[in-house]
């Protein structure tokens, strides 16, 4: 399934390029288990003359985080603003909820898209359609953006690094859709705890790396049987799933993945908030040759009392992102990195008798910087109670597009999966390109 | 720290390893098992005089003597009932293959289905002890006999709990001002009673009072303050019908619109979720000024404890904890019907924003007999009625999917007239069952479990693969996380039951305080009351600890585990949302049985399995040993050769021996149920 799977692809419209070759060398003489994991997917020849996205940073806010009190307050309607305050950004008349401090003084690098709307309401539903732009069907699974972007579809893996090309932060990879029908050495490594790393790495002492290879092998031809008479995806994934773990075992980048290497005033910075690690982390990462990373930051499901919510969230969302992106800035990453901030959707203008609000898919904020996007750009219109959208609406695909175009990716070219049904990265969208550098 | 050292630098004198056993030839296997250099085993660099390897709990090694807990007994009267019940299936699984061209897989031996039928219905891989008395037994209806055995053990009701708790979401402390534990015990002990599931259904969607007193309540608790949310999650969990979209509009694939939304919710809007509503009644979503914001002048002694809970709190007679401990204590549910209305902003024809709905159900009618009763009886009279068939429907394809591994309906918890089921006849068919069986859970498995299609291999189900899957075996599964820890668990502790949290009465002294009556000095008693009970506890679990893992059964731990358990590696539900147990592959389950201590458990001196390869006295006996432990069935003389060869050709026999287990640990074979 998936060696047909790697034919496909390159025989579309891209035959004769190094990466059509060399798969098809792959799948037709070596065979795929001969090849290392993550080598198998193979860079793509860098667009000339643009300033594409080569890395991702992703961060997820799951539970739905409010449009209202970050991106797109409402200060002239006291009911629908709450007890969180506003604050003015860089940008003339553009304002964010008083706990976006650093991202408001970041506005000018900023993009902020205010007419997001989604069709469901329900968190697993809008986080699976936000990650992989289809939404939840039964017969089949679609890769996650991440998957796409580090195939050979879109951006492949960097070359020189034994580094996972996807790496998923403060999550266990539970409830992601992974890789989907793209090949399993594609799925995120997920690190549960951005300050613990990637636990269980180091193999006893008693034991040499001839013995460790000796048991992996008698593990194989003991199970040589069972692999053979269940071969299918779930046999096949964690096939792979061993190999890369072997990989990484053995990898020599490994102190990436260990903030301690960070001096302690910079691990302040961004805040000791599992989001402040996890994009201190993320930039360890992108620099040591992950291509995406995405970090999740939950507890945004603010039935209950949302300003305090705010206060302790937004701030350390505000604080974690807006170091971020004043590192890469200075360091000059930022223009080779697109950073992306979503949630599954947005929340109620109305508040409800918990000090709460609820689930709201019509309309709601999500934000872009970096590499390919505009700075200081705000993009589309919410109605005066951030109930509806009122100018440019912006649905998941075209979000999703927007990325794929800022990656330097064509988002209306079909790729085929295992089943032969045509997929696009993205999902076929319309790009927002007014707030494109790129297209 | 990225990059935890659990080891030290290797070593390689092994002169300096404790002889634990001193005369017998198996000297080096009970020493090196795994390669155990004594070095290995170090926190970190120190003299070899002080090395000492880590110890498995004491506990965990003795068998247990005493019951592990009361479980309503089986009625093995009723075998050749159950027996005809599971041919009836049969035949009408035959009539579907013959349409279909499809083949019955091959009949599982004797080894195989012990395998499966412990994981089925205990949770856990079979004991050595377990398996042999099983394949060596010769009786005709020896698996008859261990499906009614398993039905009635411990691992029975810890496996269906774990199940229910992915659906309904048991965590801990959903609030900081909600405690489970009763809760969670409760749902355990209605699966070890066997109550009938619709019996347990109402007594959770009625349930009034505290969850000291009336456990139930937790499941209305967990959706505090959420009277929509808690709708949709009811609807979902119990009639497998999705009507989340239609709360803001009307359903954009299914049937429903949001007025039916609102006319259900309208039933169970009149839900109180504490002491301050509930005996004052206030409203719980109208709001607005309502009395009980300001509680403490209506219940006065509540408002007295409040008022000295916080000042002793800053004088530091009372930690922290007094307050929270104060509003848990509060939080009780009860029904208050009151007037329901429609969004500010509906916007179809039939209706104007906020009119007043008229409470109603989705489908059928309410049972006259409770015409006149209050909103909340209504709906839950409704919901688990006989005559509300998709209530039997809903469970018995979710029993049927808990067993086979696929539901008839897909997912299981979205009905709705686009999708069709595979089988539409043996849904109907098992829905009748339930009915017939009255709603009793465990004897609907037992029918399932018994059915020659069950006692089939397993079959590939993969719905992106383009190749139909028509029920001709179970579906081919990883063992879920919990089936994963446990089965280790078994191959490590010869007690996997040292820790069980504690049960409803257990805790009855430290929680049963009523804050409407008490005053302060009762109030504090109760307080060190419940923190006694839960020190006590705490140092109940201590004596499973090992490196930081307590040695229990998954039910027993914290509910979810922390997300760097091997538990959560594995995709144990994070309780959430409904159902997020997942089954994928990723990376850190593979480093956690690589390197991970529940590996290096297995190979420390006192485990079950290094025991037993311990006792035997050749080669031979300690590769039977090793694959009847891990995988339940002796090698066939190919893989014989081949392991027998590794252990001669080890660094010591026992190094073999060790890698052996491990490469075993490490087979597909091994996590996946065949």
């Amino acid at each position: 399934m998936f060696q047909n799977f790697r034919q496909q692809l390159p025989s579309l419209d891209d035959r004769h390029t190094r990466r059509a070759v060399m798969s098809g060398i792959a799948s037709s003489t070596l065979g795929v288990s001969l090849l290392s994991p993550w080598t198998r997917v193979l860079e793509a020849a860098p667009a000339a003359g643009t300033k594409t996205a080569k890395n991702v940073i992703y961060f997820y806010m799951g539970g739905a985080m409010s449009h209202i009190d970050t991106f797109d307050p409402k200060p002239d309607n006291a009911d629908v603003q709450g007890d969180v305050g506003t604050i003015a950004t860089k940008t003339p008349g553009v304002q964010f909820g008083e706990h976006m401090k650093n991202l408001a003084d970041l506005q000018d690098k900023l993009a902020v898209v205010r007419s997001m709307t989604t069709e469901t309401a329900d968190h697993g539903k809008g986080r699976y359609w936000l990650q992989t732009s289809y939404p939840v069907l039964n017969s089949i699974r679609h890769p996650s953006m991440g998957s796409w972007i580090v195939s050979p579809a879109g951006l492949g893996k960097k070359p020189n690094s034994d580094l996972p090309p996807f790496v998923l932060v403060n999550s266990n990879g539970n409830g992601h859709p992974g890789a989907g029908f793209l090949d399993p050495s594609l799925t995120p490594v997920p690190v549960a705890n951005a300050e613990k790393g990637i636990e269980n790495l180091e193999l006893p002492s008693y034991l040499s790396d001839k013995a460790f290879k000796r048991r992996l092998d008698l593990a194989d031809r003991l199970d040589a049987k069972f692999k053979q008479r269940y071969a299918g995806y779930q046999i096949e994934s964690y096939n792979q799933m061993y190999k890369d773990a072997v990989r990484l075992m053995g990898s020599k980048d490994l102190e990436a993945f260990d903030l301690e290497k960070e001096k302690t005033e910079v691990r302040d910075r961004y805040g000791s908030s599992s989001i402040g690690q996890g994009a201190l982390l993320a930039r360890r990462l992108i620099q040591s040759g992950v291509r995406f990373v995405e970090v999740h930051y939950g507890g945004w499901d603010m039935h209950n009392n949302v300003a305090d919510g705010m206060a302790n969230k937004g701030t350390e969302m505000d604080q974690a992102v807006g170091s971020l992106i004043r590192d890469l800035a200075s360091s000059g990453l930022l223009d080779e990195t697109l950073i992306v901030l979503t949630s599954e959707f947005g929340r109620s203008p109305g508040i409800n008798v918990n000090a709460g609000r609820d689930h709201h898919p019509a309309a709601f904020s999500y934000l872009l910087a970096g590499a390919g996007i505009k700075g200081g750009a705000v993009y589309g219109k919410s109605d005066d109670r951030g109930h509806g959208v009122d100018e440019d609406p912006v649905g998941l695909t075209d979000f999703n597009s927007t990325i794929t175009v800022a990656c330097g990716l064509d988002p209306f070219k079909q790729h085929f999966a295992p089943n032969g049904r045509p997929f696009k990265i993205g999902g076929g969208g319309d790009p927002i390109y007014d707030i494109l550098t790129v297209s | 720290m990225t990059i935890r050292m659990h080891y030290a630098p290797g070593r390689s004198d092994d002169s300096r390893l404790p002889h634990a056993f001193s005369s017998r030839v198996l000297v080096a296997v009970c020493l090196l098992l795994g390669a155990v250099n004594s070095a290995a085993w170090a926190a970190k660099p120190a003299p070899a005089d002080e090395w000492k390897p880590p110890k498995l709990p004491a506990a965990v090694q003795e068998k247990p003597t005493g019951p592990i807990m009361q479980i309503a007994p089986i009625d093995r009267s009723r075998r050749s009932e159950v027996n005809a019940a599971a041919a009836k299936i049969d035949a009408m699984l035959q009539a579907y293959w013959a349409e279909n061209d499809a083949t019955l897989s091959a009949k599982t031996d004797d080894h195989e289905f012990v395998r499966r039928a412990y994981l089925e219905l205990a949770g856990r891989i079979p004991t050595i002890d377990e398996a042999n008395a099983f394949c060596n037994a010769s009786s005709s209806t020896k698996r008859e006999a261990l499906i009614d055995d398993l039905l009635e053990s411990p691992g029975y009701v810890s496996h269906f709990y774990n199940f229910w708790a992915d659906i309904l979401r048991l965590q801990e402390r959903p609030s900081r001002d909600v405690w489970f534990e009763p809760y969670m015990a409760w749902v355990k002990q209605s699966i070890a009673d066997n109550t009938p599931y619709d019996k347990w259904v109402y007594e959770m969607l009625t349930a009034d009072g505290r969850i000291s007193e009336n456990p139930a309540a937790g499941f209305q608790l967990r959706d505090t303050g959420m009277p929509l949310a808690y709708v949709d999650n009811t609807t979902r969990v119990f009639l497998c019908t999705q009507i989340g979209c239609a709360q803001c509009h009307d359903h954009p694939f299914d049937r429903w619109t949001q007025q039916e939304f609102y006319k259900l919710a309208g039933l169970t809007s009149g839900i109180r979720y504490d002491a301050k509503q509930v005996l004052f009644g206030g409203m719980a979503d109208t709001g607005a000024g309502s009395a009980f914001q300001k509680p403490d002048e209506l219940i006065p002694n509540l408002g007295e404890i409040g008022f000295y809970v916080r000042q002793a709190i800053d004088d530091k007679k009372l930690d922290g904890g007094a307050r929270t401990y104060l509003q848990m204590s509060s939080r009780m549910t009860s029904n208050m019907d009151d007037e329901f209305r429609l969004p500010h902003d509906y916007r179809y024809d039939d209706a104007e924003p906020l009119d007043v709905v008229e409470p109603g159900v989705l489908w059928g009618k309410i049972p006259d007999a409770v015409a006149e009763a209050d909103n909340r009886t209504r709906f839950a009279t409704w919901m688990t009625s006989r005559s509300n068939r998709q209530f039997a429907r809903a469970i018995a394809n979710r029993m049927w999917k808990k067993v086979m591994g696929v539901g008839l309906v897909e997912p299981v918890d979205d009905f709705q007239e686009g999708n069709i089921p595979a089988l539409p006849e043996l849904l109907e068919h098992l829905t009748d069952e339930m009915l017939r069986l009255d709603f009793d859970l465990r004897e609907f498995v037992r029918v399932l479990v018994s059915t020659d299609t069950y006692q089939r291999l397993a079959v590939i189900y993969d719905p992106t693969s383009g190749v139909n899957y028509y029920f001709t075996g179970p579906a081919l599964k990883r063992m879920t996380a919990e089936q994963l820890w446990d089965s280790l668990l078994t191959l490590v502790a010869a007690n996997e039951w040292v820790y069980q949290r504690p049960t409803g009465k257990d805790l009855a002294p430290g929680i049963s305080v009523d804050v409407s009556t008490v005053n302060f000095d009762q109030f504090v008693e109760a307080y060190k009351m419940y923190k006694q009970i839960r020190g006590d506890w705490q140092k109940k679990r201590n004596q499973a600890n090992f490196q930081g893992l307590v040695l229990a059964r998954a039910s027993e731990l914290p509910q979810p585990s922390p997300a760097t358990h091997l538990l959560q590696h594995f995709g144990q539900g994070d309780r959430d949302a409904i159902e997020t147990a997942r089954q994928v592959a990723t990376v850190p389950q593979v480093l956690a049985l690589f390197n991970g201590w529940m590996t290096h458990a297995m190979l420390t001196p006192g485990s079950v399995i290094y025991d037993e390869v311990a006792k035997q006295k050749n080669i031979k006996g300690a590769v039977d040993t090793i694959f009847l432990a891990v995988l339940t069935h002796k090698p066939d003389a190919e893989i014989r050769r081949l392991a027998e060869k590794e252990i001669k050709e080890g660094v010591t026999p026992a190094a073999g021996c060790g890698d052996l287990i491990w490469s075993l640990l490490n087979t597909r074979e091994f996590m996946f149920i065949e």
